[in-house]
C-alpha cells in the first residue's frame, strides 16, 4: 500500500542545506499498524507531512496505492488529503468556533458532489463514542474528547489511512491509553495506521515498529509483545477504585 | 456546484462568527453605496422634471431666436438684434412643410402697467393669434387675442395669473383697462397659473398683446425677438429646423461660412442645458462615490489581510483535509462578496433616504427606480473582486504544512 523508496528530503535556507531525510525507504502493507520513533530532529514530522502529501520529497519514489505522489499535482495531493488519508495530530487542529459535528465535516466540504454530511460525522462520532458530545464546541470538551473529535474528522472521509503524529503528546496516560485503544481497535477492524511518536512506552502499542535516527531508519522489526491499550485501562481502574 | 455552496456556507459561518469585522469591511461600501444611490436618484430625479419641463414647453416647439448667441433658455436682458422680421415668420408658415402655427414674437422688459392706484413693472410680449397654442399657454378667464385683434393693431391684453392679481387683486379682470405707457387697454383675459421654467423665467408676470399693436403702437419697431413655430410630426423636427435654417440665412444673404444672425432652438437643446447644468454637481458626487467605493474596498483588503494572518492556522487545516488552492481562494472572494454585497444592501436604502431627505427639502428632485440596487449589485461585485483576490490569492497560495504549526489566534 506505501512504498518509500530512498526518500531524502533537503531544506535550502540561504546558503546551508539540511538534510532531513537521508534515504528512506521501507513499504507498509494494508491492515498494519506502523510506529515510527525517534528522537527530536530524527526527521519524523518531516516523513509524516511527505506521507500524508503535505510536502514533496527531495530525490526518491513515494507510492501510495500504486500512485506515484512525487508527481501529484497540488489539486491532486489535495484530493488525496481528502480521499485517502486521516490526519490527527498532537494539538488536535480544532476550529474553535463550531461544534465537534462541524469540526468531523471539515473535510467533507471538500469532497466531490453532494455527501451527506450529517449522516457519516454522525457515525464518525459514534465510533469515537461521542454522539452525546456533537455539539458541543472544543473549549467544552476535555483534552482526550478533544482528540477523539479529530480521529472521528480523520475517519469521516473513510481514508485508506491513518497518519497520526505524537496522537498522545497532549493528553494525561489515562487519555493517552484510551486514544491508543481506539487506534488498536481500528487496526483490529482492518484499518491501516501511522502512527508517529518519541514515546517508545506509546510505539509499543503498534504491531511493527521503524526507528528513525538522522534521516534513516536505523532498525524496522515487528513489536515482540504489544501492549493492549485496553487492558492498561482495566488495570488503571482497578489501581484506582471509585475512578470510572 | 454543491461544493461551491458549501464553501459560500463556509464563508457565511466566518463572516457571522466575526460579526465586528464584517461590520467594518461593510462600512465604506455602505457610505459609497449610499452616495452613488444618492446621486443616481437625484439624477433620475432632475432627468424626469427636464423631461417634463421639455414635455410641457411642447416636443414640437422650434424657436428662432435672434442673434447669433446659442441661447437655450430665455435671456435675462433685452437684446436688440435687429436680424428677425415677421416677413420671415410669414415666409416659413407659407414654404415649408410639416409646420402647424407659425408666431412672430416682440418682448421687452420694464413697462410701467398701471390700473387705478396700482402699478406694476412687467414684461409686454407681442404675439400673433396662434402663440397660446404654440406654447401652450391655456386663457383661464376670457379668451385670448383674435386675427381681428392683429389686424386692427387693437389695444387689448392677456395677463399672466400674477400680474393681474396685482393688479386687480381677487377681482375679475376681464373688459376692465389697464394703461401701458400712455395708451389704455383693455383686458381680454387672463392666462391659467404657469411658474417659473428652470430657465427662471416666470410665465405669470407678463402680459401678452397683438404683434401689431406692440411693434406699431407700444415698442416702435419692427424687428423681432423670436419666432415660434410649432411642427405638425415632432419626428421630423430636426429636418424642418435645418429647413428654417436654410431658409432664413437665404432670406438674410448669409454668405456660406458666415455665422448665422439666429439661433434655431430644438426641444433637445432645451434637454441638454438643462441636464447639464445638474451635470456638474453630477459628476462631483459621483467621483465622491467612486472614491468612497475604492475606499470601501481597501478596507476590505486590510481586513482581509488582518483576518488572513489569523487564520493561518484554520487554513493549513482547511489544506490538510483537502481544501484545494482554489477552493480556499473560493471561500475568501466568497467572504468579500458577501460583506460587499451586504454593504449594498444596506447603503441603496440609506441613499435613497438622503435623496429623499433633499427632494422633501427642496433641495433637489428624486425619483426611485431599481437603477441604484442593479448598480449597487454590479458596483460591490467588481469592489469585492477587485480587493478581495490580492486576499484570497495570498490565502490560497500558503503552504499546508507549514500553515498548519501557525500558532493559532
Amino acid at each position: 500500500m506505501i512504498e518509500l523508496e530512498n526518500l531524502t528530503r533537503q531544506y535550502v535556507k540561504g546558503t546551508a542545506t539540511t538534510d532531513v531525510l537521508n534515504g528512506v525507504s521501507f513499504r507498509v502493507e494494508k491492515g498494519e499498524f506502523v510506529a515510527i520513533m525517534g528522537a527530536s530532529g530524527a526527521g519524523k514530522t518531516t516523513l509524516m507531512n511527505i506521507l500524508g502529501g503535505l510536502d514533496k520529497p527531495t530525490s526518491g519514489t513515494y507510492r501510495l496505492e500504486g500512485l506515484d505522489m512525487t508527481r501529484a499535482g497540488d489539486d491532486e495531493l489535495s484530493r488525496i488529503r481528502n480521499r485517502k488519508i486521516g490526519f490527527v495530530f498532537q494539538q488536535f487542529h480544532l476550529l474553535d468556533r463550531v461544534d465537534a459535528m462541524q469540526n468531523v465535516m471539515l473535510p467533507l466540504i471538500y469532497a466531490d458532489g453532494n455527501v451527506d454530511g450529517r449522516a457519516a460525522a454522525a457515525s464518525a462520532l459514534a465510533a469515537v463514542s461521542l454522539t452525546a458530545r456533537a455539539h458541543h464546541r472544543p473549549a467544552e470538551l476535555s483534552g482526550g474528547e478533544q482528540q477523539r473529535v479529530a480521529i472521528a474528522r480523520a475517519l469521516v472521509t473513510g481514508p485508506v489511512i491513518l497518519l497520526a503524529d505524537e496522537p498522545t503528546g497532549n493528553l494525561d496516560a489515562r487519555n493517552g491509553l484510551e486514544v491508543l485503544a481506539i487506534f488498536q481497535r481500528l487496526h483490529r477492524e482492518g484499518r491501516t495506521l501511522i502512527m508517529i511518536t518519541h514515546d517508545p512506552v506509546v510505539a509499543e502499542h503498534a504491531r511493527r515498529l521503524i526507528v528513525l535516527k538522522d534521516g534513516r531508519s536505523v532498525s524496522d522489526q515487528p513489536v515482540g509483545q504489544p501492549r493492549d491499550a485496553e487492558a492498561e485501562l482495566r488495570r488503571m481502574a482497578g489501581d484506582a477504585p471509585g475512578v470510572q | 456546484m454543491k461544493r461551491t455552496l458549501r464553501l459560500a456556507r463556509q464563508a457565511g459561518v466566518t463572516l457571522r462568527s466575526n460579526p465586528q469585522r464584517s461590520l467594518l469591511m461593510m462600512l465604506g461600501l455602505v457610505i459609497g453605496i449610499a452616495s452613488l444611490t444618492s446621486v443616481v436618484c437625484i439624477g433620475q430625479g432632475t432627468r424626469a422634471k427636464v423631461m417634463d419641463m421639455v414635455a410641457r414647453q411642447g416636443w414640437d416647439l422650434i424657436m428662432i431666436r435672434a442673434g447669433a448667441a446659442k441661447q437655450v433658455f430665455a435671456p435675462t436682458t433685452d437684446r436688440t438684434v435687429a436680424s428677425l422680421m415677421e416677413a420671415d415668420a410669414q415666409a416659413i408658415e407659407n414654404s415649408l412643410g410639416n409646420i402647424r402655427y407659425v408666431s412672430a414674437v416682440q418682448n421687452q422688459r420694464g413697462w410701467e402697467v398701471v390700473q387705478g392706484d396700482k402699478s406694476v413693472n412687467t414684461r409686454i410680449f407681442g404675439v400673433g393669434p396662434t402663440w397660446h397654442y404654440i406654447r401652450r399657454r391655456p386663457v383661464e378667464k376670457g379668451e385670448f387675442l383674435t386675427a381681428a385683434d392683429l389686424v386692427n393693431m387693437n389695444r387689448v391684453a392677456v395677463l399672466g395669473s400674477r400680474t393681474a392679481t396685482m393688479l386687480f387683486g381677487d377681482a375679475d379682470p376681464v373688459g376692465r383697462t389697464i394703461r401701458l405707457g400712455r395708451e389704455p387697454f383693455e383686458v381680454k383675459g387672463v392666462f391659467v397659473e404657469a411658474g417659473i421654467t428652470p430657465g427662471g423665467d416666470d410665465w405669470d408676470d407678463r402680459i401678452v398683446i397683438p404683434l401689431t399693436t406692440s411693434s406699431r403702437r407700444l415698442f416702435g419697431r419692427l424687428y423681432l425677438e423670436q419666432i415660434v413655430v410649432q411642427v405638425r410630426n415632432p419626428r421630423a423636427l430636426p429636418q424642418t429646423a435645418e429647413r428654417i435654417r436654410t431658409l432664413l440665412r437665404e432670406r438674410h444673404g448669409i454668405r456660406p461660412g458666415a455665422e448665422d444672425d439666429f439661433f434655431v432652438r430644438e426641444p433637445a437643446d432645451v434637454k441638454e442645458q438643462a441636464l447639464s447644468t445638474s451635470s456638474t454637481l453630477t459628476t462631483l458626487l459621483i467621483a465622491l462615490s467612486a472614491i468612497a467605493l475604492l475606499a470601501g474596498g481597501v478596507a476590505i483588503m486590510n481586513l482581509m489581510l488582518i483576518s488572513l494572518s489569523q487564520r493561518v492556522h484554520e487554513i493549513g487545516l482547511r489544506r490538510t483535509v483537502g481544501a484545494r488552492q482554489r477552493d480556499i481562494l473560493s471561500q475568501f472572494l466568497f467572504e468579500a462578496l458577501f460583506v460587499a454585497l451586504a454593504g449594498g444592501v444596506l447603503g441603496v436604502p440609506c441613499g435613497i433616504a438622503v435623496a429623499s431627505v433633499l427632494a422633501w427639502t427642496g433641495t433637489a428632485t428624486s425619483t426611485i427606480t431599481w437603477v441604484p440596487f442593479a448598480m449597487s449589485i454590479v458596483a460591490c461585485s467588481l469592489v469585492a473582486l477587485a480587493f478581495g483576490l490580492y486576499p484570497a490569492r495570498k490565502a490560497s497560495r500558503l503552504d499546508p504544512a507549514v500553515a498548519l504549526r501557525a500558532k493559532r489566534l
